[in-house]
């Protein structure tokens, strides 16, 4: 039972937190609202790979940081905590993790390296209208053909699509699921942009007869349990993005509630803004730790499905409080758009609804206790 | 980073589970049932005595006090296993005041009292509230005062739970009542229930459990019976109660409430056809409650974790004790709405965990204002955790 961070943990934290400390502000974020630009600091990215961020959870022998998921969840929550524009969970989890845990070594060879040398950008598609269940596709259905694969269909609000080199898809045929790697540039795939609540870039994924050859082919059968997997993992990561962004809300309305003077006195002294801080405290505390559990369990390849739901639920439940709660006691200066509370509310709102509400995560917790799973040891 | 048991620990947790399946005969169930989950039977107190000479009760202190030398988590293990088997444990005791007595006790306590208490033999209660010192609890009046070599102690303290079992009080005393602020006054003490100038009445509460009024009538103690420096005892009881927080959250009683609850409405049919866990709103309510108690076990595993480490946060342990306070209510209710009407039913006849949530959920309130009450908690959240400036009072 360890609760406490190894040197390499505390270093990449406080790398991380210094990078993004200096290269993001709400000055540097300006530009991005409403999609004026597009979301996305390639300096920014480009700095941080340059530090070995980039790379985190691949290991040393393919050129990577050598560290792995709990290490990664570390760093997204200090994305979280800047609100950084980079597309550190798509790339890292939906295009580095799969890749070296189910790729071959041609594969690897052929998109890792220069994915890990920051040559190509990955990403990964996973959501349809309707259907959020990265493993069971509906609405893309692949052929298996002499070559490898023909797809068609339609993925919702790709992150970062439109910035990343190769995305990750799966596809029904029959009953079974087929994963690949995608071409963004390929003929038959067009992007869509679409437009998202905080400002992520995005866009819809169609894809229209869209060959894709075998050796880019990750699993033409079985492939719901690579994306099962990814789906803990990227469930896992939203979480830990959403403890930084909370946290660092809850701090920056602690501070202005000590500074903000109402009656001659800082409106922190009323008890009832100390208790509803207290009440973001606990909160962001029971996310940290269920977040935490989980991508250690995860990152030791353990059965972590339960916690990750747990998880989850509290991604949701936190985020949706914290945010109201520290809109709440700044007053007005939490929705005014030249403080930066704002921005961070949307990104609560984001983490809490990608990949499912708790809702959708307390019906699956429920019908696992149903089946007989998740009691407590 | 890795939260989770080592083998050796695991098997620990089993070879606990092993020895109080022997241990809690139906007898002692019975009697700890008519003792509203409290303790204090012959039957109980054998059982304690038992635990202590298998050297249980000391496995997590250090040896030269008569531990076994384990930490805090193999510590942190039994007392959660011993109150997951159904026993009453007296953690007030063993884990709150005891560790400050070990800490801090003069070589008469160090001989005389920290030994009884991993063996097992003296029980402690806590004296700290009166009638007009609760939240408040500087404004205490109760007075020490020196004649010659000893102490002479009168006045009245409020909710002394266990005091009518206890064998001594670990009792907070005015003992400066010059000193500018009034909590520099204070200074603690160990009286002796057996004198005959300490009294106790009951106060029976809502739930059913007995609390007490003690009174104090020109008790002598020794100086020997002082804890600490004089003029020092607020930090001992902010102390022992930074303890209690802890104590008074155990998640593996929650944990095995909930497990039995679940196997019931997986094994309960309903004349209607069906079983009880097929309704949507009881999975989502059970769901509700598993990731709940999942974050009540995470919490407390990481105060003992950092009481290992010699870093428990103020804090974080307010947090804990609100935390776990308010979830043990919320608890009740949503696995109680699943049990249905056999919840209100005193007698046991519907099963198992209705008949311990019907009186649960009577029970349930004192943990949110007794041990320092949650508004205050959240008051030392708000300044502690997050550095906001408090109102001063």
């Amino acid at each position: 039972m360890d609760f406490g961070f190894s040197s390499e943990q505390q270093d990449i934290r406080q790398l991380a937190r210094q990078i993004l400390g200096e290269q993001v502000s709400a000055e540097s974020l300006k530009p991005y609202d409403e999609y004026a630009t597009v979301r996305f600091d390639a300096d920014l990215w480009r700095t941080l790979g340059q530090a070995g961020l980039t790379a985190i959870p691949v290991s040393a022998s393919e050129g990577g940081g050598g560290f792995g998921f709990m290490e990664l969840a570390l760093l997204l929550e200090e994305v979280g905590r800047s609100i950084a524009p980079v597309p550190m969970l798509s790339h890292c989890v939906g295009g580095l993790m799969v890749l070296q845990r189910f790729a071959d070594s041609a594969l690897k060879q052929r998109l890792l390296a220069p994915a890990v040398a920051g040559d190509v950008l990955l990403g990964a598609a996973v959501l349809e209208a309707g259907n959020e269940n990265p493993a069971d596709p509906r609405l893309t259905r692949a052929e298996v053909t002499a070559e490898g694969l023909r797809l068609n269909g339609t993925k919702q609000a790709v992150p970062f699509a439109r910035q990343a080199d190769y995305l990750l898809v799966a596809a029904r045929h029959g009953e079974e699921v087929a994963v690949c790697f995608v071409d963004t540039r390929a003929p038959g795939v067009t992007l869509e942009d679409c437009q998202s609540t905080a400002f992520e870039p995005q866009a819809h994924l169609v894809l229209e007869n869209v060959e894709v050859a075998a050796p880019w082919v990750l699993a033409a059968t079985g492939g719901a349990a690579i994306m099962d997997w990814l789906a803990e993992r990227l469930s896992a990561a939203h979480c830990a993005h959403q403890l930084g962004v909370a946290d660092a809300a809850m701090r920056m309305a602690a501070t202005y509630t000590s500074e903000r003077q109402q009656f001659g006195v800082p409106v922190a002294t009323f008890q009832a803004v100390g208790h509803r801080m207290a009440n973001c405290y606990i909160d962001i505390e029971c996310l940290r730790l269920a977040t935490y559990q989980a991508c250690s369990l995860l990152h030791d390849e353990c059965e972590a499905g339960v916690e990750t739901h747990i998880a989850k639920i509290w991604a949701g439940d936190t985020g949706h409080r914290v945010s109201y709660a520290t809109q709440h006691v700044h007053g007005g200066m939490g929705i005014d758009r030249d403080y930066s509370l704002w921005r961070y509310c949307l990104w609560l709102r984001h983490n809490e609804m990608t990949l499912g509400g708790s809702s959708v995560h307390l019906a699956e917790l429920g019908r696992r206790l149903a089946a007989g799973e998740g009691l407590f040891a | 980073m890795k939260i989770q048991f080592t083998p050796e620990q695991l098997a620990l947790r089993d070879e606990l589970r092993q020895y109080f399946r022997t241990l809690m005969t139906p007898e002692l169930r019975a009697e700890c049932e008519r003792d509203m989950g409290e303790g204090g039977g012959p039957l109980w107190r054998e059982a304690l005595r038992q635990m202590g000479r298998d050297g249980w009760i000391g496995l997590g202190w250090p040896q030269a006090l008569g531990g076994r030398g384990l930490t805090p988590l193999e510590q942190f293990i039994f007392v959660e296993e011993v109150m997951r088997a159904g026993y009453p444990f007296p953690f007030l005791t063993t884990e709150s005041v005891g560790p400050m007595l070990a800490e801090h006790g003069n070589a008469w306590i160090q001989r005389e009292i920290v030994p009884k208490i991993l063996a097992g033999e003296l029980l402690i209660a806590i004296g700290y509230s009166e009638p007009g010192a609760g939240t408040d609890l500087a404004n205490l009046k109760t007075r020490a005062e020196r004649d010659g070599d000893d102490w002479v102690i009168n006045g009245q303290k409020m909710w002394t739970s266990l005091a009518h079992f206890c064998d001594y009080t670990w009792l907070a005393v005015r003992t400066d009542p010059e000193a500018a602020k009034k909590h520099k006054g204070i200074s603690m003490f160990l009286v002796p229930n057996a004198d005959p100038g300490w009294s106790c009445t009951p106060v029976n509460t809502l739930g059913g459990v007995r609390t007490n009024a003690t009174y104090y009538d020109n008790i002598r103690v020794s100086d020997d019976h002082r804890v600490g420096e004089l003029h020092g005892g607020w930090k001992l009881i902010t102390g022992q109660l930074n303890r209690e927080r802890l104590s008074l959250i155990n998640f593996g009683p929650s944990a095995e409430l909930f497990n039995a609850t679940v196997r019931w409405a997986r094994d309960t049919e309903l004349p209607a056809g069906g079983r009880v866990i097929d309704a949507p709103w009881v999975q989502m309510n059970l769901a509700r409650c598993r990731a709940a108690i999942e974050c009540m076990k995470l919490i407390v595993y990481k105060q003992s974790w950092a009481m290992t480490e010699g870093s428990l946060d103020m804090a974080d342990a307010s947090a804990a004790k609100v935390y776990g306070s308010e979830t043990f209510i919320e608890l009740y209710r949503a696995l109680g709405e699943i049990v249905g009407q056999a919840g209100l039913l005193r007698d046991g006849a519907g099963g198992d965990s209705a008949r311990r949530l019907e009186r649960l959920y009577r029970t349930a309130s004192i943990i949110t204002f007794g041990g320092g009450t949650n508004e205050i908690q959240r008051d030392i959240i708000s300044a502690a955790g997050l550095w906001m400036p408090r109102a001063s009072r």
